[in-house]
């Protein structure tokens, strides 16, 4: 009866009642979706770690990671592997040579690493075959006589390997991507022209453009003048096993994309054969191995079990070589559930108002209802009923639209165009997937009741002081 | 059988500098099945009484018995309780609530009694057929006129079965007409089913249709005369 008549209250001012509802439809509609958003880039982050960069555990000598020293190799590898492979839970192995290096074209060189895979073994562990920029090649699928690299697109970039060139043939896509005429025109003159690097080609771009073309036409027009010299070469310099400097001369077999400028400038592929070759290490010497696990959820356990066969080994999984990844997923829940508080709690002033109206225009009612006989607690019990139901309604309305959104949007994803550099600086791809969990539904339903309740712990205060008498008085 | 007793009751107000005393030593004794008129000038006290009667107001000095119980030494929550319970209220205005039915208007008390359904809505019919409302249940206050509320009000009150119904000027915002109905209702439910009513008024014929006429002024009872 109470909770019907708080119902039927909420409606007797549609309109302050409306307002209310919207406000928090709204407010629980941009915070679900915002965070929807940003659980998708963390979900998505993490993914492309685990799967496309680090793996999830990995085994090598005590001293290997201080400064790579080319000494310290695995002894034994097939038994390693074997060893690990009997641990429940795990997946596949791989073993890598590796290498630190600098990286040399005929403009530019970098520092680098150098991974020694072999390919076959190596993509039951990351999809690096997934990251390929079309076009560029492939991950060491074609027989060659030369050495082959597949190289980051960064590095590619920072090495001038992709460059920026105008010619008619992208002067006629750039049409079909509907670039209006007046800004081709303006590009005409350049065709024929290179451009070794995207800094300057931007530059060139940005002082042709008017800022609104700039803005709209900026990004077609640096995907489309992007080429790439097939057969390139770059050499790779490197101390060998006898502690001489040595290097060899390696084609690009393919150019990689993951969305992480760190490891796309760091991190250079090559066959281990290749490298063991030039630096005159073994065919079984390998100074890394890694690991992928069927559950992440067990990640713990599994290196427990990993370390207790080689006592002698650094073992290391996901969670320790990237703690902020480890920190990050542990903390998405928590951070995303403070953010909806706070978003709740703004949003509780609005329902605080209107129940301080409610309980100031029903005076001489709630007057009346205690002299009748509703003790404290009922008049409390309506009082904050009413409250819930404004949350709630809100809430729940807001609810229902950012599931909707979410999932219309979750497969096709929401692409960031304009911020893709500052993303993929973080490591995250601008084209973000949102998603969310049925249980932070449930997490936004208990703090909206919440809400609704502590709303109405003030002006329910304020009803409850009210002096029958005096209320029944008042004109 | 005596259901409501007052022994020397005072009434000060105290607030802001002036001290007012409203109740100046009031003693009376009401019987089972009265149907009394509180009648006085305006500020004479008839208010102050009824609500210390009613026990929403105390009194500063003396003693009210309700069927033996002195309200005074209830604490508030066992007050409401016993309003709830022992005593029936018809206020002049603000008796319904607007956003519930006639019929869901009287069930509100016995609602909070937790009376059975059956016996609850039985009651109800019972109650508004009583007071000649049988084909207004579904209507919400709104749609109702003062007269018709009024009688609500009255059927809402009676619903809890008190030992009395206090009525603070229930017919001062009727016409005649309807003031004429309601009180006609009143006198019938206390000829037949010896319901207790104690009512101040203002109106002279209403005051001429009481059993007993208690005239006060200045907080102190004038006459108090049966007929
Ligand atoms: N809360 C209060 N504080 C101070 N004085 C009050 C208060 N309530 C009532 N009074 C005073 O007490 C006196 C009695 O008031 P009361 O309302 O009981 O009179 P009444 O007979 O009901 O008058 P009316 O016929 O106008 O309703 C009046 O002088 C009034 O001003
Ligand atoms: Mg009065």
């Amino acid at each position: 009866m109470i909770i019907n008549t708080a119902w039927k209250n909420v409606w007797r001012n549609r309109t302050r009642s409306m307002v209310v509802i919207t406000s928090m439809t709204i407010g629980i509609f941009a915070g679900i979706f915002t965070v929807g958003l940003m659980n998708g880039m963390m979900g998505q982050r993490l993914d492309a770690a685990l799967n496309k960069e680090i793996s999830h555990i990995h085994l090598n000598q005590k001293a290997f990671n201080d400064n790579f020293d080319i000494q310290y190799t695995l002894d034994d590898i097939e038994k390693i592997n074997a060893a690990i492979l009997s641990v429940e839970g795990v997946e596949a192995v791989a073993n890598r040579v590796v290498i630190n290096a600098m990286a040399n074209t005929a403009t530019k060189s970098m520092g680098v690493q150098v991974l020694g895979i072999n390919p076959d073994q190596e993509m039951t562990i990351l999809d690096l075959d997934q990251t390929i920029i079309p076009g560029t090649g492939s991950f060491f699928e074609k027989e060659s006589r030369s050495n082959l690299a597949f190289i980051g697109e960064d590095l590619a970039k920072e090495l001038n390997i992709i460059r920026y060139k105008i010619e008619q043939s992208t002067i006629d896509s750039m049409r079909t991507r509907e670039v209006p005429d007046e800004v081709l025109v303006k590009l005409e003159p350049y065709i024929g022209k290179r451009f070794s690097s995207q800094k300057a080609f931007q530059k060139e771009m940005k002082s042709l453009l008017s800022p609104h073309e700039s803005h709209k036409y900026a990004r077609i027009i640096l995907e489309e003048s992007w080429s790439f010299r097939s057969r390139s070469k770059m050499t790779l310099t490197f101390i060998d096993k006898n502690n001489i400097q040595t290097g060899g001369m390696f084609r690009i077999a393919g150019i990689y994309d993951i969305n992480n400028s760190m490891f796309e400038k760091s991190q250079i592929f090559v066959l281990n054969s290749d490298l063991q070759r030039l630096t005159g290490l073994n065919e079984n010497d390998y100074h890394q191995t890694i690991v992928r696990i069927t559950d992440i959820a067990n990640t713990e356990l599994i290196t427990e079990s990993i370390i207790e066969k080689f006592k002698n080994l650094e073992i290391q999984n996901w969670k320790e070589i990237q703690p902020e990844l480890a920190m990050m997923s542990g903390m998405v829940e928590k951070i995303l559930t403070a953010f909806m508080v706070i978003i709740l709690a703004a949003l509780s002033f609005g329902i605080v108002n209107t129940m301080l109206m409610v309980v100031l225009e029903r005076t001489k009612e709630l007057g009346m209802l205690t002299a009748i006989g509703m003790n404290k607690k009922k008049v409390f019990a309506m009082i904050m009923s009413e409250s819930v139901f404004l949350s709630l309604v809100g809430g729940v309305v807001g609810m229902i639209i950012s599931w909707i959104v979410i999932s219309l949007t979750a497969s096709k994803g929401i692409n960031f165009v304009g911020a893709q550099e500052g993303f993929e600086a973080m490591g995250i791809s601008s084209h973000i997937y949102p998603s969310i969990t049925n249980s932070f539904f449930i997490i936004v339903t208990i703090l909206i009741v919440i809400t609704g309740i502590l709303s109405s712990i003030y002006p329910a205060r304020k009803a409850l002081k009210l002096d029958p008498a005096e209320a029944l008085r008042t004109e | 059988m005596k259901v409501l007793e007052l022994k020397n009751v005072h009434k000060i107000y105290n607030s802001s500098d002036i001290k007012v005393h409203a109740v100046n030593g009031i003693t009376l004794d009401f019987e089972q099945g009265e149907f009394a008129a509180i009648v006085g000038p305006s500020g004479s006290g008839k208010t102050t009484l009824l609500n210390m009667i009613g026990g929403l107001d105390i009194p500063t000095e003396g003693e009210i018995l309700v069927d033996n119980t002195d309200l005074s030494k209830l604490k508030s929550s066992r007050l409401i309780d016993f309003r709830m319970n022992n005593i029936g209220f018809v206020f002049q205005s603000y008796n319904l609530i607007p956003v519930l039915t006639a019929k869901e208007n009287v069930e509100f008390i016995m609602n909070l009694q937790k009376w059975p359904k059956k016996k609850r809505e039985k009651r109800t019919l019972e109650l508004l057929k009583a007071v000649g409302l049988s084909d207004r249940i579904n209507s919400r206050p709104s749609k109702l006129s003062g007269g018709q509320q009024q009688r609500v009000a009255v059927a809402r009150a009676l619903a809890s079965k008190p030992k009395f119904i206090l009525a603070d000027e229930p017919t001062a915002n009727l016409d005649s007409k309807s003031t004429e109905t309601l009180i006609e209702i009143m006198e019938v439910l206390n000829k037949e089913e010896n319901i207790t009513f104690i009512f101040s008024t203002h109106d002279a014929r209403v005051v001429k249709r009481a059993k007993r006429v208690i005239t006060i002024e200045d907080g102190k009872v004038l006459t108090d005369l049966r007929n």
